[in-house]
């Protein structure tokens, strides 16, 4: 048997880029945080998150080159260059990113190179395709791909449930600890759900939340989208929020991702590492 | 007295020039001319409040985060909704008036939300030094610092980050949107709300990280209105001081969360 030669990580971003889906742009964030280019991809994990226990993980499973939708090196721009420069997105522009003798930023960067590995961020673009994959994602990973309404992939109206028996089910199925949070009476029973995973802003609530029972929310803003969920209930309406947080609701994406790049790079073994929820309540 | 006599002592009483230029501290809900027959102060005018500042007879609120979900109250996208017509009913229907109290409630010294926070921790005595946002703790662990601190502020889903067995002694502390930066002399960051990734700098991660690695580091995520309440009471108390023709009540939003029971801890 002829041993295949086995692609580059570099060879493996190139196809993504090509097949993205949406034009790719060349000022984005999907580039190399770490790691080489040229290093031969022995499996591809893709995640919420490059933590290091993703990291740690993936060393052990003998993956190396980890496809991660949000930072690696604690910050937007992952400590490199704004690739627009000069253009700030708003958010705490002027505000410095980790400092390249940080002991956790060193001890990780040394991590990745001890171990040959390399990460790649993948978010602009990925955060474009259609059918949404963070919401057709976070229904596979829910068992409710079956009672999506019409075409729409952000609307399920599943069997009637409490409240609180769904915040339990999620908390299961998601694997989430204390990152999630609920609005509303616990014996409210809901049957018409709204994804909203990822960020959400106050208009996408005033949206849905009128035309379903409860919004399944990643993150949102406290004097937001939360206190319009608290004025609805408060108004009489048998309803609901539930905040998942920012990665637990968008990491079953890239299990859709992991689907993915199966089909586009058949001949690298690729799996979703989940990084999970970064919270814990106390007892 | 009516709404905007209250609002004149405030200013009167701030112990520094008003900020004109806020276009928060206005009133929200209701005439400035109504006659108040007691005051609410609280962290946020959600209507539930709003529902019980009028059963306790209380018709002006002064609330600290807005009362139409965003920060500028901006109402003008909003006049279809129909949560926003049941909320401004209520309020015109019970002679509500509603006005915000915050750009310069933190602007005076010192800052009575400031106050609320670390008098409800307990922490008041243990300020690393004057004016200092950094309090040094008898050493404990992670886990039992975040236990005691659910306690004192009597939180249902605060979240916490990093190993609950590591040991903790120095605690930077922030309230409402704002999160503490990690550095090497801070041991546990405390915040009320933050984004979780994404940001110029992102604690979470960080913290997650170090802890990975073995460094004794935690986060401790209290929520907004967890944060912030506490100082609306201080504010009730401060209101007293100055305005005797009229009951004055804290009345509390509450935190807005509970956690499910299968969240594994």
């Amino acid at each position: 048997m002829l041993a295949q030669r086995s692609l580059t990580a570099q060879q493996v971003v190139d196809p993504i880029r090509k097949n993205a889906g949406v034009p790719w742009q060349p000022l984005s964030l999907d580039t190399f945080k770490a790691g080489d280019p040229a290093t031969p991809v022995t499996g591809i994990a893709t995640t919420g998150m490059a933590t290091m226990d993703v990291l740690t993980r993936a060393s052990k499973d003998k993956t190396n080159l980890v496809v991660t939708l949000e930072p690696t090196f604690f910050g937007r721009l992952d400590a490199q260059p704004d690739p627009v420069a000069g253009a700030g997105r708003g958010v705490g522009r002027g505000q410095a990113s980790v400092s390249a003798d940080d002991p956790v930023y060193a001890a990780k960067r040394e991590f990745i190179r001890r171990n040959e590995l390399v990460v790649w961020r993948f978010t602009d673009h990925w955060r474009g395709r259609k059918p949404d994959p963070f919401a057709t994602g976070l229904a596979g990973v829910l068992g409710w791909t079956k009672y999506q309404v019409g075409d729409d992939v952000f609307r399920y109206d599943v069997p009637a449930v409490t409240l609180t028996t769904l915040a339990d089910e999620l908390a299961k199925r998601l694997k989430a600890r204390a990152g999630i949070r609920v609005i509303g009476d616990p014996q409210t029973r809901v049957r018409r759900i709204a994804l909203l995973p990822g960020v959400s802003t106050l208009a996408a609530a005033m949206k849905s939340l009128p035309e379903c029972d409860v919004l399944l929310a990643g993150e949102t803003r406290e004097w937001e989208s939360v206190e319009y969920a608290q004025d609805t209930v408060a108004s009489g309406q048998k309803k609901g929020m539930i905040m998942l947080g920012r990665v637990v609701s968008e990491e079953p994406g890239m299990n859709v991702c992991t689907g993915w790049l199966k089909a586009l790079v058949p001949e690298v073994p690729v799996r979703w590492m989940a990084a999970g929820d970064p919270y814990w309540g106390p007892a | 007295m009516t709404a905007t006599d209250v609002v004149e002592r405030i200013k009167k009483n701030l112990g520094i020039p008003w900020n004109e230029q806020t276009t928060r501290d206005t009133f929200k809900a209701g005439s400035p001319d109504t006659e108040v027959k007691g005051i609410a102060t609280t962290f946020m005018a959600t209507l539930d409040m709003i529902q019980r500042a009028h059963a306790a007879g209380l018709n002006m609120v002064i609330t600290h985060e807005p009362t139409f979900w965003n920060d500028q109250d901006k109402v003008q996208d909003l006049a279809a909704d129909p949560i926003y017509k049941f909320k401004v009913e209520f309020c015109t229907k019970n002679n509500m008036v509603v006005w915000r109290f915050h750009d310069n409630i933190h602007a005076r010294r010192p800052d009575l939300i400031w106050v609320g926070l670390v008098r409800a921790l307990g922490w008041t005595d243990r300020a690393a030094g004057p004016n200092q946002r950094s309090f040094t703790l008898p050493p404990t662990t992670l886990g039992a610092l975040a236990a005691d601190v659910t306690k004192q502020l009597g939180s249902r889903a605060l979240r916490v980050v990093g190993n609950p067995d590591a040991r903790v002694s120095t605690v930077a502390l922030a309230m409402g949107y704002g999160m503490p930066r990690v550095s090497p002399d801070i041991d546990v960051v405390m915040g009320g709300e933050n984004p979780e990734t994404g940001g110029p700098f992102d604690d979470s991660e960080y913290v997650l990280d170090a802890a990975a690695l073995g460094k004794n580091k935690g986060q401790i995520i209290l929520g907004h209105a967890i944060s912030e309440e506490p100082g609306m009471e201080d504010c009730a108390n401060w209101l007293r001081t100055f305005i005797t023709e009229t009951p004055i009540q804290f009345v509390r939003a509450g935190e807005p969360f509970w956690s499910p029971k299968a969240g594994s801890r």
